[in-house]
C-alpha cells in the first residue's frame, strides 16, 4: 500500500469508526461509568502535567518578550501577549500535544493490545459494537475534559507570566498593570476561540488514536508502532488543523 | 482507588471547569462588569480614531471609568462612557481622544473642570473637543517639510545663481577682486592701529596697556555711579516733593491744587487790576501821587522849606535849646 492510499485508507476508517460511534450515543447514559473512568484518566491524572507545563511556558513567553519589549519601552504590554498567546494559542496547541504524548498513546495502546490479543474480536463476537464501549466514551470524556484542562493550563499560564513579570529583574512589571492589559486586551471571544481550537484537536487525538488502535494488524511488535503511528499523526493533525482552525476564527 | 472515587474526582474537576468559565468571563467580559457600577455620559466627536468599547476613561490621568460602546448618530460618532458613581463631572469639563503613547491606546481624556459648576447628570452630554492625532501631526509635519524644501531651494539659487545671474558666491569674489588694493589699505591701518594699540599708544593704547588709566577710569565710573545715585536720590525726592505737591499740601500744593486758593488769587488778581487802573487813571491818594505832579512840585517846595528851616535852627540852635530849658525849669 503505498503512502497515498494509506493516508486515504486511515481517513476513510477513521471515518466510519465516528459515523459508528455516533450511531451508538443513545447508549451513552447506561455507560455512565466508562465515561467517567475515561474522564478521569484524560482530564484528572493530565491535569498536573498540563499546570506545569502551561506554567513555564507562560513564564517563557513574559521572559522572552519583556526582554525584547523593555528595549522599546513597551514592557507593560507584555500582559496583552502573554495573554492572547496563551488565550489563543499556545494553551490549545500545548495541551494538545500533551494530550496526544499522554493519553493518545495509553488510548492507541490499550486498543492496539486488546485488537492484538483478540478481545475486539471477543466484543464483536458477542454483538457488541467496539465502537460503542471502546470509543464513544472516550470521544464524550475528552469532548467534557479537554476545555477544562485547557482553561486551567490557560489561567495558569497567565499566573506563570505574571510571576516572572514581578519577580525577574529587568522586567519588574506591577502584576496589577500586567493583568490590567490583559483583560483590556483579551476578550471572552478569545478564549472561545481557544477552547472550540482546544475541543477540535482533543477530539482528534482520541478518534484519530483510537482508529490507529483498532487497526492494528499482526503481533505485540504491532502494538508498539501503531502507538508512535498515532502520536505522530495526532501531532502532525494538531499543527495543520491549528492552521486552519485559526483562519476560521480569526 | 474504585470507580467511584474516580467519578468524585472527575465532577469536581468538572465543576472547577464550569466555575473557572464564569470566573473568566466576569473578569475578561469588560461590557458585563461595566453596565453593573456607575452612570452613563453621552460623549459626541467626529472621529472616534480607534477608541472601542472598554478603554479608559480618564480625568487629570486618574482612571474614573470606561467606554460602554461607540456607535454612530448622524453626522457624528457617540461614545457612551460609564463613569465611576463616585466621581462627579462639572459640567465645563471638557472630554477629548487623546493616545497614551506611539503604540499605546487611546483612551478619553476628560479635564477637571470648575468645581463649582452643576456636576453633569447621568445620561447628559459632556463637551469634547478634537485633538490633533498621529495622522494630523504627520501631515503637519509633511507640509512643513515642504515649506523648508522650498525655503532650501531659494536659499541655494541664490548660492548658485539663477538664469544666468552670477551667484552670491561670484558677486563676493568679484567685489573682493575689485576692492583688494582698499582691503588691503584698511587691513594696513588696522595693522597699525592694533600694533600702537599693542604699545601702549594713544588713548586706546593707554587704556588696553596702562593700570593707571584703566584705575582711573574705573574712579571715574565709580564717581560717575555715585553721582548718579545721588542723581537718583534727588529724582526721588523730586518725586515726592511732586507728590506732595499734587496731593495739595503745603503752600505750593495749596496754591495749585486747592479751589479756594486758587479762587482767592483770582479775586486778588482782580482787585490788583482795579487799583492798577485807577493808578493809571490817577484816582485816589496813590493815583494821584503818581499822576499829578503838582504833589510833587508841592512836597518839593515845602522840603526846601524845611531845609531852610533847619538850617536856621541849626545857627540859633544852643540859644534855644537854653530858653527851653529855661522855660521847662521856671
Amino acid at each position: 500500500m503505498n503512502p497515498f492510499t494509506a493516508i486515504l485508507d486511515g481517513l476513510g476508517s477513521t471515518l466510519v469508526l465516528l459515523f459508528n460511534a455516533l450511531r451508538e450515543i443513545r447508549t451513552l447514559p447506561r455507560q455512565f461509568g466508562r465515561f467517567a473512568e475515561q474522564c478521569y484518566l484524560i482530564g484528572y491524572t493530565t491535569l498536573p502535567i498540563v499546570a506545569v507545563l502551561s506554567f513555564f511556558i507562560g513564564g517563557v513567553l513574559a521572559l522572552q518578550s519583556g526582554y525584547s519589549m523593555s528595549n522599546f519601552g513597551t514592557k507593560e504590554f507584555i500582559g496583552s501577549l502573554v495573554g492572547l498567546s496563551m488565550t489563543r494559542e499556545l494553551g490549545p496547541v500545548m495541551v494538545a500535544i500533551l494530550l496526544a504524548g499522554r493519553v493518545g498513546s495509553a488510548i492507541s495502546a490499550e486498543l492496539a493490545s486488546m485488537k492484538v490479543y483478540q478481545e475486539v474480536d471477543a466484543l464483536v463476537t458477542m454483538n457488541i459494537p467496539p465502537e460503542r464501549i471502546l470509543v464513544l466514551p472516550r470521544l464524550a470524556a475528552v469532548l467534557v475534559m479537554m476545555p477544562i484542562i485547557t482553561l486551567i493550563g490557560i489561567i495558569v499560564g497567565w499566573f506563570g507570566g505574571a510571576l516572572v513579570c514581578e519577580y525577574v529583574g529587568f522586567i519588574s512589571l506591577a502584576p496589577e498593570k500586567y493583568f490590567e492589559t490583559l483583560r483590556r486586551y483579551t476578550d471572552f471571544r478569545d478564549m472561545w476561540s481557544g477552547l472550540l481550537k482546544a475541543e477540535i484537536f482533543g477530539f482528534v487525538i482520541v478518534l484519530v488514536s483510537c482508529s490507529i488502535g483498532l487497526r492494528t494488524r499482526g503481533g505485540p511488535r504491532e502494538i508498539g508502532a501503531s502507538v508512535t503511528k498515532a502520536v505522530v499523526t495526532s501531532l502532525i493533525l494538531i499543527l495543520v488543523l491549528d492552521y486552519f482552525v485559526t483562519k476560521a476564527l480569526i | 482507588m474504585n470507580t467511584a472515587q474516580h467519578s468524585a474526582r472527575v465532577g469536581l474537576l468538572f465543576l472547577l471547569g464550569l466555575a473557572l468559565i464564569w470566573v473568566t468571563h466576569e473578569a475578561l467580559d469588560s461590557k458585563s462588569s461595566l453596565s453593573k457600577t456607575g452612570y452613563p455620559l453621552v460623549a459626541g466627536f467626529q472621529n472616534l480614531k480607534s477608541l472601542k468599547q472598554g478603554d479608559d476613561i480618564r480625568m487629570a490621568g486618574v482612571r474614573i471609568g470606561s467606554v460602554e460602546t461607540t456607535q454612530l448618530a448622524g453626522h457624528r460618532v457617540e461614545a457612551i462612557l460609564r463613569i465611576d458613581k463616585k466621581v462627579t463631572i462639572p459640567s465645563d469639563a471638557r472630554a477629548t481622544i487623546t493616545s497614551s503613547g506611539l503604540l499605546g491606546t487611546n483612551y478619553v481624556s476628560i479635564s477637571l473642570g470648575t468645581p463649582s459648576r452643576a456636576p453633569l447628570a447621568p445620561g447628559g452630554e459632556i463637551v469634547t473637543y478634537e485633538s490633533a492625532d498621529l495622522g494630523t501631526v504627520m501631515t503637519q509635519l509633511s507640509e512643513l517639510g515642504e515649506k523648508l524644501e522650498d525655503t532650501l531651494g531659494s536659499i541655494g539659487s541664490v548660492f548658485q545663481g539663477r538664469g544666468g545671474e552670477p551667484s552670491l558666491f561670484d558677486r563676493l569674489n568679484h567685489l573682493l577682486s575689485e576692492n583688494s588694493s582698499k582691503i588691503d589699505t584698511v587691513m594696513s591701518n588696522l595693522e597699525d592701529i592694533t600694533n600702537k594699540v599693542n604699545q601702549g599708544q594713544g588713548t586706546l593704547g593707554k587704556l588696553v596697556n596702562d593700570p593707571k588709566v584703566y584705575d582711573e577710569l574705573l574712579a571715574t565710573l565709580t564717581q560717575i555711579k555715585a553721582a548718579a545715585s545721588q542723581a537718583s536720590g534727588f529724582v526721588g525726592d523730586a518725586q515726592e516733593l511732586v507728590a506732595h505737591v499734587k496731593s495739595g499740601q503745603g503752600t505750593l500744593g495749596t496754591l495749585l491744587y486747592d479751589q479756594k486758593t486758587s479762587d482767592d488769587l483770582k479775586a486778588i488778581t482782580a482787585n490788583f487790576a482795579q487799583v492798577s487802573e485807577k493808578l493809571a487813571k490817577g484816582e485816589g491818594t496813590l493815583g494821584k501821587l503818581i499822576q499829578d505832579d503838582s504833589l510833587y512840585t508841592d512836597a518839593q517846595a515845602t522840603l526846601q522849606k524845611a531845609d531852610r528851616a533847619l538850617g536856621s535852627m541849626s545857627d540859633s540852635g544852643p540859644i534855644s535849646a537854653v530858653g527851653a530849658v529855661a522855660n521847662a525849669l521856671f
